[in-house]
């Protein structure tokens, strides 16, 4: 076992060193990279934890979505001139003793919690204990849906007043062109007809096995997410002006569907939140995925809407 | 004894984009720095599938296949980036 | 302790690959300018991806595994593919002059 302390104190070590790089360091571009590198290496390490969950997500949010946006908010930044200007000058004087403190905060708290025996009746435990009357095998997708469904919900909500925020910052605007490579460059119109069928093939695999296996909605989302952002960054889809009705239903379709079937129970004489069985989870694992798909494409996108290229 | 090989392959491939790193100090060029995007792409593939073999833990080959279909991601966003290259 | 003849190849062939690997990153990080470094990195590392999925198709011992592993080095052939194309072209010709960053 002493090889994977070795691993684990590696991956520590660098996560430490890369970050300080990229708040320390003086060029734009080059802390842009070393931050997409940071979002690899903090997939490894949820890797090592035994979090594949988190992992999935991280993977796809954190190496594709993450590293693709800042690039395009780099791209503007350099089209205004704006990405030559150094940063603000350091205050170590301010900045020494906060991470001195923060510091010492992480310790205790990490020290104090290898001190922490594990309470009988914890909420974790419970869970565990409880999962098979859900009939779900994926603890995390029982919390989600059943321990934490109003939770759940509510993020479905945020992410929602998200896209209407951005939408009310857009303005009448029309969304700029994002696309720099289309599908008459060399190799990308091969890369499009493998990657794109996959994704689609692997996010439906992962929100059929969240129920039981590390996967899920949010997981699913995120890949197709990456999906929609492929095709935005290979001008396969346009951004459009305006939102049509398929657009605004689809947006919606993760809250209203966890919203109609929760309210819906309280019709038939059961506690409000509480799901009618396995068709319901799917259906609303399915309107999460779609919704969180469409409303980050969107984000990425500064756009209301997508439609396919126009000739 | 397999798993001594396989934590040492881990270590190894680590320690290779611990190396990488340097290029991201030296540049020159974006692109330059975009090739350590590169070598951390493809070797974080071979260290997830390492691990899932190691930890025993499969759905770690998932993580390991959304690595390699969304790594052209970041690529493409990179190609609408400023040249560093002197133009005439 | 004992390891079977095919814990060997797999073994051999998982250390094969990540020496592979080694090539790709000294080549970045000697060699003189970025096409040169491209090349290297992007060709050994090919290589040695198909070299750990192969040996580690032997060790796990399952065809389900093995058929996985095909498909991850089938993609990470074309990303690494494309995203090579894309930053040789971005390093010899910059962004596409014909097109502004940005359209108001």
């Amino acid at each position: 076992m002493t090889i994977g302390v070795l691993v684990d104190v590696l991956l520590a070590l660098s996560l430490v060193g890369l970050s300080l790089q990229v708040v320390t360091g003086r060029a734009l571009f080059r802390d842009l990279v070393l931050f997409i590198l940071f979002g690899l290496l903090i997939a490894l390490s949820w890797a090592r934890l035994g979090a594949p969950d988190v992992a999935l997500a991280e993977a796809a949010i954190g190496a594709g979505l993450t590293g693709a946006l800042m690039l395009m908010a780099y791209r503007r930044l350099a089209a205004g001139g704006a990405a030559d200007v150094s940063p603000a000058r350091r205050r170590p004087l301010l900045a020494l003793p906060v991470a001195a403190l923060a510091g010492i905060l992480v310790a205790i708290i990490g020290l104090s919690a290898q001190g922490v025996e594990r309470v009988p009746d914890a909420a974790g435990t419970l869970v565990l204990q409880e999962l098979s009357a859900t009939g779900l095998g994926n603890p995390i997708t029982g919390v989600l849906l059943v321990f934490r469904g109003l939770d759940t919900m509510l993020e479905m909500a945020v992410l929602l007043v998200a896209l209407l925020g951005a939408w009310a910052v857009l303005g009448a605007a029309h969304p700029g062109r994002l696309h720099q490579v289309d599908r008459e460059t060399p190799l990308v119109s091969a890369l499009l007809t493998t990657v794109a069928p996959v994704t689609l093939l692997i996010a439906t695999h992962l929100l059929l096995v969240g129920t039981d296996a590390p996967g899920g909605a949010f997981q699913a989302g995120a890949v197709l997410t990456g999906c929609g952002v492929l095709l935005v960054l290979t001008g396969t889809v346009r951004p459009r002006a305006a939102a049509g009705l398929l657009t605004k239903l689809l947006a919606i379709a993760g809250l209203a569907a966890f919203a109609l079937i929760g309210v819906s129970a309280l019709a038939l004489g059961r506690a409000p939140m509480t799901l009618p069985g396995m068709w319901a989870v799917y259906l609303i694992e399915t309107a999460m995925m779609l919704s969180i798909a469409l409303t980050m494409t969107l984000l990425f996108a500064r756009s209301r809407a997508l439609g396919p290229e126009q000739r | 004894m397999t798993g001594i090989v396989l934590g040492v392959a881990v270590v190894f491939l680590l320690l290779n984009l611990l190396a990488g790193l340097w290029r991201i100090g030296a540049g020159p060029t974006a692109a330059d720095r975009m090739l350590a995007v590169l070598l951390f792409g493809s070797t974080t593939v071979a260290v997830l599938l390492i691990m899932a073999e190691w930890q025993g833990d499969g759905a770690l080959r998932t993580v390991a296949l959304l690595f390699v279909m969304l790594a052209t991601i970041v690529t493409l966003a990179f190609v609408g980036t400023p040249s560093d290259r002197e133009r005439p | 302790m004992t390891m079977g003849l095919a814990d060997l190849i797999g073994a051999t062939l998982l250390v094969l690959g990540c020496a592979f690997y080694g090539a790709g990153t000294v080549g970045l990080l000697r060699f003189p300018d970025v096409y040169n470094r491209l090349h290297a990195l992007t060709k050994a590392d090919n290589q040695g991806l198909l070299l750990v999925c192969a040996g580690l198709a032997v060790l796990s011992g399952s065809w389900g595994v093995t058929a996985l592993l095909a498909v991850i080095w089938l993609l990470g052939l074309t990303a690494a593919a494309v995203s090579a194309h894309l930053i040789a072209r971005h390093a010899r010709h910059g962004p596409d002059p014909g097109v502004s960053a940005e359209e108001p």
